[in-house]
């Protein structure tokens, strides 16, 4: 189009249009007119054209600054001249009232008054925002051109300003001296407060009063911070609803109950927030949100936690939604819920300890009634009492899983599941279950599973069985010397395993294997080997029965032999049953020559398959089976009959029985012939005759005297009137069952306990001294505080007998002048 | 990512195929007419001029030399900033990751260049069509104010329409509604779901549709009935290529492609639709009579507003000239009698002397097309006269001659802006008016490119200030339209201008007026303390010069010469206070010019110098001394 044209000349632009000078009074003239009509709503006859042209060419011929100064002048003098006036005629005396006291008027007076204020004010600051979006459309060249040069606010945004002095912050006329804008703010506040006690405002009009105060701004430079919102609403607002909110607090406290004021509070930050979004600002919300939770909560929820309705109450009486608001609000101001949590903890350890306290009880309650029953029974008194700690045992434990089971519900359910509350709860149980009042815990637990599983799972589904099992680990958990536990449970165990009392192996099994996955592999080490000892030994018992049945011809009167073989170290053999006065040097008891002479088949089988290996054997552990014919005495109905009866004996029983064997019937021994005969240990001797010649239902032997206590002069007769019901009998050994320790017991185990526990330390320090070459003390301790941390706590005294007694030994030595304690290892 | 030359090799082996079997349109294609040749060579040169008009000529801007070469390619590798910018804005492209792309960048002679063609890769920058484009999709859902003239409904939507641009886009449409052109509401057959409907409506409404989008959802089933509903409709409304259109393509490049094609076709559309009837109804009428025109509402071209320019008059012009040459003393005065360039028309003079009755031109239009200008969005949007409902077409009146008005619809309805010099500046003012920013960036770009007279290259020749004979813009007008405007380019461009002719103008006493004006702009801007023109102008200045030198890779003769021009700036100096310039002025440049035609070599002291660099270096110092002594006459900072 172009290219054809050749050398093309640039004209000027055409001087009728803008070249030449313009007369601005007149232009303005014109315009100003033109706004007045604009003011006046009669907008709709002029021409944009017309208008934006003359401002057009006034920007363009360099006199912006002057017309920008002349709308200027033009708004304010509009503002002041007309819109004041019609603002004043709305300050009824109603609105002023209550600016000065709130009495005098009633509080619909007062809120129709506002409202008409509001409305009259809304509906001034409407028309200057239309007719100045209508003149800044005039002006947009002045403002794109003018005011960007010269960095002046938009026309708009000046008239805004103009609005802002002129009309907001304008005197009242009454003496007080407030401004438009104070008592904008009053009205609205007013408002507000009628809303909070239940009246009914318009919503829509506060909000359309507080969008302008958004859109205003205190300085000229339109800084965010400084909207009048923020700067004269805002603030009042949030104190107002300070003050209120804490005069609320106060009353609730006074008037209802915890629940109750849980409730309203929570019904009262909703309605701020629910304020924010429809009748003020909702970047309000927060701050609101923060003075509500302040007042209502942060500064109360102590006194809230404490009330006499308050958490405990809440938790004696399964309130769990009451406490769900409560764990509600304080998570709102406290993302820690300390106040909550040392609530929770404090009835925790409190009830905890109650049940720690009712077990303490139940076991000694019966010892004073057993001292009561008097001299005469020396026997079972103790092992009454010793039932009765049992069950205070078992108690015990059932009443902590049902507080663990409380606390649990109450966590899921109240609280969330929130995991600090979690820890919380854990830390609280720990306290109580290993509080030194009470250094039962370990026994017990033991003992609560010894329990079911010699009864308590007989007939329960595996589900059920399992949930037993996870109990008594979650229990476990919580205990600190998981040293002490083990011992106990490995006590236990050998008994029940022993004495085949345990009802499934499966379910032991189980059990082992839920403790090796909370406590680790070494704390399961020795009972599994336990286990496999009881299985080798079941191998080596068939395997001898086969080798003496290729020995050659059949005996009818052989005996037969069932076996195990413990190893010494992994079984606490030295706790089972026998007292250990005499522990090393326990005496043999002399066995019938049959007998002998199978024990000595069988260790010569033993030391074929395994040299170099030596046999103890444990007769007071033993059992046997022994077939016992009784001859013909009249029974009750008058008939003559042989009676065969099973008998099931302890083995120093037997060997007891088969000394009679070789009797007539009539003769006796005396206790200390079968003593000499059997060297069986005095003890063990008297319970076992206890059982035998004493106890009602098994008295296979006569004793005279006849009393409850065996005497060393005592005499013993084979009993030839022997009767029972059933063919097979079994004849129990006072006191074998597990219970619980009497305190010398205890004083033993825990005794024990401190000497393997001294090891652990000792190999410990070795461990972290190899390691490190040099520590100092304090570090050292640390160390191995840490490191011993799964198994127990031990105490810091010991750990420094320990380091002094390896210093002895020389595996340490003190490094000389050094400022800190500190120690070297001595390869 | 490093991609390995075999695959690359293979890259390009697959293109080939695919442009040889007509899948892919060839982005490069040979051009070997000769108007592509002339382009290519201004290319190499850096002749803004040239580039320009062979563009408005329509050469493919992205076509390739026999060489391989595109124009860009050529601009970059010779380094000329200016020419690869006006590329860059006609649309030629460069991309990253496609072999002329890449070839391109690799190319651009220094860093600067190589972040311009950075900053208009195509990921960046966009098709020029589409700032219309989404101008004419945007009509589709825009509430207010209203454009809308006719609604289609369907069994459960309507939908708001333009009567023209239904017409410009549908040769149905165009049928039916020049029968009938009062028709305000159409039906269509329920058979069609709406979704076809919309489909189609966007197509037509230039909006980037996809199948994909408009099925997303769907069951297979519904997803027929649109389709066929797509189909039916493209086929009566008669814009078969729509369904092509619409079918997705995987290949990014096909898309773009696709794309473009069809916003040249729109634009096509548009730009048929709007010069059959807008500008042939274009009405001329005396301007008394204007006001009695009426333009019912219901009219055949569906237009719902008037335009009205007024002729200037020339007598009016020539005696208003007049008589503010004696009334006012000059403000912004040119045609002051000391200065040589003829301004104005000057054709028209003699015979306007009869008094013929002014003419005003009526331009119909559609507002739906006006929103592009703020102006007209605010004037619309607002409730002034203009924004009214009545029963005759509004008539609005614009600032400006009927070939300016003219200019900018046919901007307005098809981004098309090619006019000459001589409407620049008033086009320039009028966009600027009507915030039509695109418009105001491509008045100035004309200006600059073709008002430079030469290329640079002539002007390097010029080193020695040799004017051209003829002056094709008035520098002074140029820089003041762009202080008004405030168009930073054309700043640039003036301030350019007058360095590469500074001994031409540094002593007329307009261009000490113009510096004037300048400070005063600094004052009231408060931005620096310095003289922006003269700033500008010293740099250009150091540009003209210092390209000499380096050309001639003699940087040490500068640090020989400061001696000799300290002593010959003295002497400068002394006769300066002596004679003063205007004098001056009128002596030396006939005598250079004199001296030249006698071959020999003179400064512009007229003294004579040892060589042609010497020459140079000294006319450098005496060119800056000059512009101190102007500012120090006009007690300015600098």
């Amino acid at each position: 189009m172009i290219a054809g044209r050749g050398r093309q000349r640039i004209r000027p632009p055409r001087r009728g249009l803008h070249g030449d000078e313009v007369d601005f009074e007149n232009t303005w003239g014109i315009i100003a007119s033109a706004f007045r009509e604009i003011h006046t709503k009669n907008a709709s006859r002029l021409s944009y054209e017309e208008l934006y042209r003359h401002a057009y060419r006034i920007v363009l011929k360099k006199k912006g600054e002057e017309l920008y100064a002349r709308v200027r002048q033009f708004e304010h003098e509009w503002l002041s001249n007309e819109v004041r006036g019609s603002v004043q005629a709305l300050f009824s005396p109603n609105v002023l009232a209550n600016t000065q006291s709130l009495g005098g008027t009633t509080a619909n007076e007062r809120r129709v008054a506002g409202e008409k204020f509001l409305k009259g004010l809304k509906q001034a600051w409407g028309d200057h925002q239309v007719c100045m979006s209508m003149l800044a459309d005039v002006l947009m060249y002045m403002d794109r051109v003018y005011c960007q040069d010269n960095r002046r606010p938009s026309i708009y945004t000046a008239a805004m300003m103009l609005f802002r002095d002129d009309i907001l912050k304008t005197p009242t006329s009454d003496a007080e001296g407030r401004v438009v804008l104070g008592l904008l703010t009053h009205v609205i506040l007013d408002q507000i407060q009628m809303e909070r006690d239940g009246d009914v405002i318009d919503k829509h009009l506060i909000k359309s009063c507080v969008y302008m105060l958004e859109g205003l701004h205190d300085d000229d430079k339109e800084s965010e911070e400084l909207r009048l919102y923020n700067v004269s609403f805002e603030r009042e607002y949030l104190d107002t609803s300070r003050e209120f909110y804490h005069q609320e607090a106060e009353l609730l406290l006074r008037d209802s109950d915890a629940g109750a004021y849980c409730r309203h509070a929570r019904r009262r930050i909703y309605e701020e927030e629910e304020r924010c979004k429809s009748t003020l600002l909702e970047s309000t919300s927060p701050r609101i949100q923060k003075v509500v939770e302040d007042e209502l909560i942060k500064h109360r929820i102590h006194e809230l936690v404490e009330m006499e309705s308050g958490v405990r109450f809440m938790i004696d009486n399964e309130r769990l939604d009451e406490l769900n608001l409560i764990y509600d609000l304080n998570n709102r101001v406290d993302g820690n819920k300390s106040e909550l949590t040392r609530a929770i903890q404090k009835r925790i350890v409190d009830m905890g300890t109650d049940a720690n306290k009712a077990a303490i009880a139940a076991s000694q309650s019966t010892a004073p009634a057993a001292d009561a029953g008097g001299e005469k029974g020396k026997g079972p008194a103790p092992e009454r009492n010793s039932n009765q700690q049992t069950v205070a045992a078992i108690k015990w434990v059932e009443d902590v899983l049902q507080l663990k089971d409380k606390f649990d519900k109450v966590w899921r359910e109240s609280f969330n599941s929130d995991n600090l509350l979690q820890t919380a709860l854990t830390r609280s149980f720990a306290d109580f279950i290993n509080s030194s009042a009470f250094p039962r815990s370990s026994e017990y637990i033991s003992l609560f599973i010894d329990e079911n599983m010699k009864k308590g799972i007989k007939g329960k589904t595996e589900m059920e069985i399992d949930n037993v099992l996870e109990k008594a680990i979650i229990l476990l958990r919580y205990v600190q010397d998981k040293d002490l536990f083990e011992r106990y449970y490995k006590k236990h165990l050998c008994r029940r395993l022993l004495m085949n009392k345990s009802i499934s192996n499966e379910v032991e099994k189980q059990m082992i294997s839920k403790m090796k996955i909370e406590l680790g592999n070494n704390f399961t080490l020795k009972l599994e080997a336990m286990f496999k000892d009881m299985t080798i030994s079941e191998e080596l018992t068939s395997g001898f029965k086969h080798h003496v049945e290729g020995l050659g011809e059949k005996d009818p009167r052989r005996i037969e032999l069932a076996i195990n073989v413990l190893t010494s170290m992994t079984w606490p053999l030295e706790t089972m049953g026998s007292s250990d006065d005499d522990g090393g040097k326990r005496p043999k008891c002399n066995f019938p020559i049959a007998i002998d002479r199978i024990r000595r088949g069988f260790e010569k089988y033993y030391n074929q398959k395994h040299s170099g290996r030596q046999l103890t054997w444990l007769a007071n552990m033993g059992s046997a089976d022994i077939k016992a014919l009784f001859s013909k005495i009249p029974q009750k109905d008058g008939t003559f009959k042989e009676r065969r009866h099973e008998l099931n004996v302890s083995t120093y029983g037997m060997i007891i029985l088969l000394l009679f064997n070789e009797l007539p019937a009539t003769q006796h021994l005396t206790f200390e012939e079968i003593q000499a005969q059997t060297n069986i240990p005095v003890n063990d001797l008297i319970r076992n005759l206890q059982s035998l010649a004493v106890a009602p239902k098994t008295r296979i032997l006569l004793k005279e005297p006849m009393s409850k206590d065996v005497r060393p002069t005592d005499r013993f007769f084979f009993n030839e009137g022997f009767n029972a019901k059933f063919v097979k009998i079994k004849v129990g050994v006072v006191s074998s069952g597990n219970k619980v320790e009497s305190d010398r017991e205890r004083r033993e185990t825990e005794k024990k306990n401190d000497d393997s526990r001294g090891f652990c330390i000792e190999a410990a320090v070795v461990r972290i001294m190899k390691q490190r070459k040099e520590l100092a003390h304090q570090q050292l301790v640390m160390e191995t505080l840490s490191q011993l941390a799964g198994q127990f706590k031990p105490e810091v005294n010991m750990i420094k007998k320990r380091i002094e007694s390896l210093i002895e030994r020389e595996y340490l030595e003190r490094i000389e002048g050094v400022t800190i304690d500190s120690y070297r290892y001595l390869a | 990512m490093v991609v390995m030359k075999h695959e690359i090799e293979a890259a390009l082996a697959q293109e080939a195929q695919a442009i040889s079997s007509g899948t892919l349109k060839e982005d490069n294609p040979l051009d070997t007419s000769d108007n592509f040749r002339t382009f290519c060579e201004a290319c190499r040169r850096g002749d803004q001029k040239v580039c320009q008009e062979m563009i408005f000529a329509g050469v493919n801007i992205n076509a390739r030399d026999r060489f391989d070469y595109t124009p860009l390619i050529l601009a970059s590798l010779c380094g000329h900033f200016d020419v690869i910018r006006l590329l860059l804005e006609h649309g030629a492209l460069c991309e990253r990751d496609t072999f002329q792309g890449e070839r391109c960048l690799y190319n651009a002679l220094n860093d600067r260049i190589r972040n311009l063609l950075l900053s208009y890769d195509y990921a960046k920058s966009t098709n020029p069509l589409q700032p219309l484009a989404a101008h004419i999709t945007s009509l589709l859902s825009r509430p207010m104010p209203k454009t809308t003239d006719i609604t289609i409904t369907t069994y459960d939507e309507t939908f708001h329409l333009h009567k023209f641009i239904l017409a410009a886009r549908s040769p149905y449409f165009a049928k039916k509604l020049a029968v009938a052109p009062t028709t305000a509401s159409w039906k269509l057959p329920h058979n069609i779901p709406s979704a076809s409907l919309s489909v189609a409506l966007q197509y037509l409404y230039f909006a980037e549709v996809s199948l994909r989008s408009a099925t997303y959802g769907l069951s297979d089933d519904e997803e027929l009935v649109v389709l066929n509903g797509i189909e039916k409709i493209s086929r009566q409304l008669e814009i078969e290529r729509m369904f092509e259109t619409v079918t997705e393509v995987s290949d990014r490049r096909l898309m773009r492609q696709q794309r473009t094609d069809e916003l040249d076709r729109g634009r096509d559309q548009l730009d048929a639709w709007f010069r059959d009837n807008v500008l042939r109804n274009k009405a001329v009428v005396d301007t008394d009579k204007v006001e009695n025109l009426q333009w019912d509402r219901e009219n055949s071209i569906f237009a719902d507003i008037l335009l009205r320019a007024d002729d200037a008059d020339p007598c009016d012009l020539d005696q208003t000239d007049t008589a503010i040459k004696s009334s006012t003393p000059p403000v912004r005065n040119t045609l002051g009698p000391l200065n040589a360039i003829p301004v104005g028309p000057t054709k028209s003079r003699s015979p306007s002397r009869h008094r013929a009755p002014r003419k005003s031109t009526l331009y119909p239009a559609h507002r739906a097309m006006l929103l592009r200008s703020e102006y007209f969005l605010t004037m619309f949007s607002s409730s002034f006269r203009e924004a009214q409902e009545t029963s005759h077409l509004q008539i609005v009146k614009l600032d400006c001659s009927p070939v300016v008005l003219e200019t900018i619809l046919s901007f307005l309805y098809t981004e098309k802006a090619d006019f000459g010099l001589d409407i620049a500046i008033d086009v320039l003012f009028a966009a600027d008016q009507l915030f039509i920013e695109k418009l105001k960036q491509r008045a100035a770009l004309i200006i600059s490119s073709l008002g430079n007279g030469a290329s640079p290259q002539v002007q390097f020749d010029n080193s020695r200030g040799e004017t051209d004979a003829e002056e094709t813009v008035d520098i002074y007008e140029v820089i003041r339209a762009a202080w008004d405007t405030r168009v930073q380019r054309l700043e640039e461009f003036g301030a350019r201008y007058i360095a590469y002719r500074l001994e031409h103008y540094v002593d007329e006493p307009e261009f000490a007026e113009l510096v004037q004006e300048s400070a005063k702009r600094v004052t009231a801007r408060q931005e620096t303390d310095t003289v922006e023109l003269v700033d500008d102008i010293r740099y250009y200045l150091s540009e003209r010069f210092r390209l000499r030198f380096e050309d001639s890779g003699l940087d040490e003769l500068m640090d020989e010469t400061p001696r000799d021009i300290s002593e010959i700036g003295d002497q400068d100096a002394e006769v300066h206070e002596a004679d003063g310039y205007a004098h001056e002025a009128d002596g030396y440049v006939p005598d250079i010019e004199t001296q030249l035609a006698a071959g020999a070599i003179r400064t512009l002291d007229g003294e004579i110098a040892g060589d042609e660099f010497n020459q140079d270096a000294i006319n450098y110092q005496i060119l800056l001394g000059k512009i101190e002594d102007l500012l120090d006459n006009l007690k300015l900072d600098a």
